[in-house]
C-alpha cells in the first residue's frame, strides 16, 4: 500500500499531493520577497510581492520552481517576462492553480 | 511539451545546469539584479559569475514634492561570487533554438 495518491490526481490529501498534481499547470506563484522590515521609503513600495503567472514546468522539495513563460506582476502590473524562469523556493509565499491564463493583474 | 531541450529538465536546478556558460539574469534581494556569464552554481545557488552587470534600482522621495525618484545605478564587476540565499529568481537566456 502506498500512502500517497492511488491515481488520485485530483484527490489531493497531502501538500505534496497537490503539488504533484499541478506539474504543467498554469499557476500563480506568490513571492514574500524578503524583508519584514521594508517600508514605504526605504524601497519606494517596490515590490512587497511579486506574483508570476505561468505554466509550472518543475518542483523539488525546497519548493525550487522551473516555470514556462512566466510573467512578473509587482502591485498588480505587469513588469517583466521571462521565457523560462527558475524562482529560488525560499522565496515563495504560495502557488495556486489559474484557470484563467492571463488574470490580470492581481 | 515536448520540445528538444525540454525533456532534460526533471527538476527545476536542471533549468540552471542547462544555463552554465550561458549570460543569465539573476533577480537578487533589496532590489538588485545581475546579468552576467554563469560559469558555476551550486545547491544553495552560490554562483560565480563573469562579466557581470549590477543594475541597483533605489527610490527616493523628493523632500517636497514627495515625488518618487527611481534610481537604476549600474556598475561592471569582471568577476562575482554570488551567495545563494540572495537569490530570488534566475532567468537563463530564451533557448529557442
Amino acid at each position: 500500500m502506498s500512502s500517497g495518491g492511488e491515481k488520485g490526481s485530483t484527490t489531493a490529501k497531502t501538500p505534496a499531493d497537490f503539488l504533484k498534481s499541478i506539474r504543467g499547470r498554469p499557476v500563480v506563484v506568490k513571492l514574500n520577497s524578503g524583508v519584514d522590515y521594508r517600508d514605504m521609503y526605504n524601497t519606494g513600495g517596490h515590490c512587497p510581492s511579486l506574483q508570476h503567472i505561468r505554466i509550472l514546468a518543475c518542483l523539488d522539495g525546497y519548493m525550487n520552481i522551473a516555470m514556462e513563460q512566466t510573467e512578473e506582476y509587482v502591485n498588480g502590473q505587469l513588469k517583466n517576462k521571462y521565457g523560462d524562469a527558475f524562482i529560488r523556493g525560499n522565496n515563495v509565499l504560495y502557488i495556486s492553480t489559474s484557470k484563467r491564463t492571463l488574470a490580470d493583474g492581481a | 511539451m515536448a520540445s528538444e531541450e525540454e525533456s532534460a529538465v526533471k527538476e527545476p536546478l536542471d533549468l540552471i545546469r542547462l544555463s552554465l556558460d550561458e549570460r543569465i539574469y539573476v533577480k537578487l534581494r533589496s532590489d538588485r539584479e545581475l546579468r552576467g556569464k554563469l560559469h558555476a552554481y551550486d545547491q544553495h545557488l552560490n554562483m560565480i559569475l563573469g562579466d557581470v552587470e549590477e543594475i541597483v534600482t533605489t527610490v527616493e522621495i523628493d523632500d517636497e514634492t514627495y515625488e518618487e525618484i527611481v534610481r537604476a545605478t549600474r556598475r561592471t564587476v569582471p568577476f562575482l561570487f554570488v551567495r545563494g540565499d540572495g537569490v530570488i529568481l534566475v532567468s537563463p537566456p530564451l533557448r529557442t533554438a
